[in-house]
């Protein structure tokens, strides 16, 4: 086994669904799997945490830490109990009869944790739930219930932790709440965590390594610095987004405003906690992007940046998206076929995109 | 009150076969029910049709059928006849066999049901956390389906207290040895003795509702936490 990656090869069937996935994965850190419902993220994970769920398995291959999980032409299928994968659901699935901390022992209890780094106590102080090992899960709130499921998970000394989706049944407030949590596995821990998602802002604060899915294949891979300037993130909720990165020139604290040097041009958000130098990323909404031929004075939209167009995509919705280099940098625009046709948009033209940066992270 | 009126073997021979029943009825259902609960399999539909025919059926259709496995000349006496002397029909031993048919469903569907209801989902979860499907069925199965137990414990000794039709058939009327409750009373009832069918009766009748009333109250302090 290459040491560092992690080779995830699966081809499987159900019913008319077909899944094709051959992917390396590093060892360590965070890999989202992002691609909208339906894209076979789900069955994806089934595969490798050993669950069969009626699909049919035409070729897989997966080791971890030298152990041979799946190996279809040897006729190796681990059974799930036998895998040290753990696995945290987007509902939860504490056990109802069982208190808090008979839930957290129940892995813990059945492995061996002398090559383990991880320390009972400190995992639980660190995720703050001392106060409610003796409660039952029914007491929990739901950022408290998914807190202890990760603690359950972690406790059972996996060689890879599986998330799917474990903010998307929680509010707004508890998502907040968890994510600095996972982060904490991320960045104190070694443990190679898959985690899957279809909100882009989770995407863009954890994940070193992303895999793009789509319709059950993988649609690109790689490091998120590298893939997210290179490729559009497509999700059909939110539309299309993009990804900007640059650095901080001038933090303003007192506008809560940053001044932030993307490919030798200003682009100015509110934010907060940066300083100068910091690089960052910035999440940008097809939508909010419109482009004009001269540049626009007296405009609200602080932002407008020279690009030029690369291409033009109709996305069979009576709207184009309009890819624009901003250096090696691209920035995409979603607008109606009229204004395409009215501004005599093509390839190689320069134009000037005007935006709202709508978040940003790290 | 005399002793005609007060004769107890009837009462303790049914509950004897009332416990026996049920307790052979939890080890043989619940393996059933389980793989009832958990299969894809298309003979899953066959063995729950099966399992239900006592429902639908006249006591007197399974009887008879049983009375003819059960003699000497029948598949079951023949392989009993090769480990004991004594016959299975008009035994007790019989009836025990003919009421764990007879009482299957209402055991195996309670069961089923509650296994059902625990899921997959949490199966998945105690699986990922490394416990094989003994232990889950062990430490997340077993206790989440303890109302499923219950409800099953008490139909299935209900039903065989109360049944009638089987018992007539195959176990006749001997005093002490089949003769069990339901049977007395028909007995006094044929002989017009009103005032013994009336004392059994309003016996099983209250011991009957009492059963039930402490199931349902007791189930009320068992609801899972959800």
């Amino acid at each position: 086994m290459n040491s560092g990656m992690i080779q995830i090869k699966y081809q499987a069937r159900l019913n008319n669904f077909q899944l094709a996935v051959d992917i390396c994965i590093p060892s360590s850190g965070i890999t989202v799997i992002f691609g909208e419902s339906g894209s076979g993220k789900s069955s994806l994970l089934n595969l490798i945490a050993g669950f069969d769920n009626a699909i049919r398995i035409e070729a897989a291959q997966l080791s971890l830490n030298n152990t041979v999980y799946d190996h279809h032409e040897n006729k190796i299928r681990l059974k799930p109990w036998k895998r040290n994968i753990a696995y945290v659901f987007q509902d939860n699935r504490l056990f109802p009869h069982m208190t808090v901390e008979q839930n957290i022992l129940f892995g813990f209890s059945r492995r061996n944790h002398e090559s383990s780094a991880l320390n009972k106590n400190d995992l639980i102080k660190k995720f703050k739930i001392t106060d409610l090992l003796q409660q039952y899960p029914s007491q929990l709130s739901g950022g408290q219930k998914q807190r202890v499921s990760m603690v359950r998970a972690l406790l059972s000394s996996p060689d890879l932790l599986i998330m799917d989706e474990p903010l998307a049944a929680l509010d707004y407030a508890s998502r907040q709440e968890l994510l600095p949590y996972i982060e904490s596995i991320h960045n104190e821990l070694t443990i190679p965590v898959i985690y899957v998602s279809h909100d882009i802002k989770e995407v863009l604060r954890l994940a070193d390594y992303i895999v793009l899915m789509n319709k059950g294949g993988v649609v690109a891979q790689g490091e998120l610095s590298e893939l997210c300037v290179s490729q559009p993130l497509l999700t059909q909720a939110e539309g299309s987004s993009f990804i900007l990165q640059g650095d901080v020139d001038v933090a303003y604290t007192d506008e809560k405003l940053l001044s932030v040097n993307c490919e030798n041009e200003t682009i100015l958000i509110t934010g907060e906690g940066f300083k100068a130098g910091d690089a960052l990323r910035i999440l940008i909404h097809a939508k909010d992007v419109s482009l004009c031929i001269t540049p626009p004075t007296d405009s609200s939209i602080l932002n407008c940046v020279s690009v030029v167009i690369d291409s033009i995509v109709d996305n069979a919705h009576g709207k184009f998206q309009v890819y624009a280099k901003l250096g090696e940098q691209i920035v995409v625009a979603m607008i109606s076929q009229r204004s395409c046709k009215a501004l005599n948009l093509k390839a190689g033209k320069q134009v000037y995109a005007q935006f709202k940066a709508t978040a940003m992270l790290k | 009150m005399d002793n005609a009126l007060l004769d107890l073997a009837p009462i303790l021979l049914t509950l004897k076969l009332a416990t026996i029943t049920t307790i052979v009825l939890l080890v043989l259902g619940t393996p059933v029910a389980w793989w009832l609960s958990q299969t894809t399999n298309r003979t899953k539909v066959i063995i729950e049709s099966v399992v239900a025919l006592p429902l639908v059926l006249p006591p007197t259709v399974l009887g008879f059928y049983l009375l003819i496995a059960l003699s000497p000349q029948g598949f079951l006496g023949e392989l009993w006849s090769v480990f004991s002397d004594s016959t299975l029909t008009f035994s007790f031993t019989g009836l025990v066999i003919g009421s764990v048919i007879y009482t299957m469903p209402f055991v195996v569907q309670p069961l089923q049901a509650s296994f059902e209801m625990v899921g997959k989902p949490l199966q998945q979860a105690a699986h990922s956390l490394g416990a094989n499907p003994f232990e889950t069925f062990r430490q997340i199965i077993l206790p989440l389906s303890s109302r499923g137990f219950l409800v099953a414990v008490t139909l299935g000794f209900a039903h065989t207290v109360g049944e009638f039709g089987v018992v007539l058939m195959i176990g006749g009327n001997i005093p002490e040895v089949t003769q069990v409750l339901s049977i007395v009373i028909y007995d006094h009832v044929e002989v017009l003795e009103y005032e013994q069918a009336h004392a059994y009766s309003a016996g099983l009748l209250v011991f009957s509702f009492v059963v039930l009333l402490l199931t349902y109250s007791l189930n009320k302090k068992l609801m899972i936490r959800l």
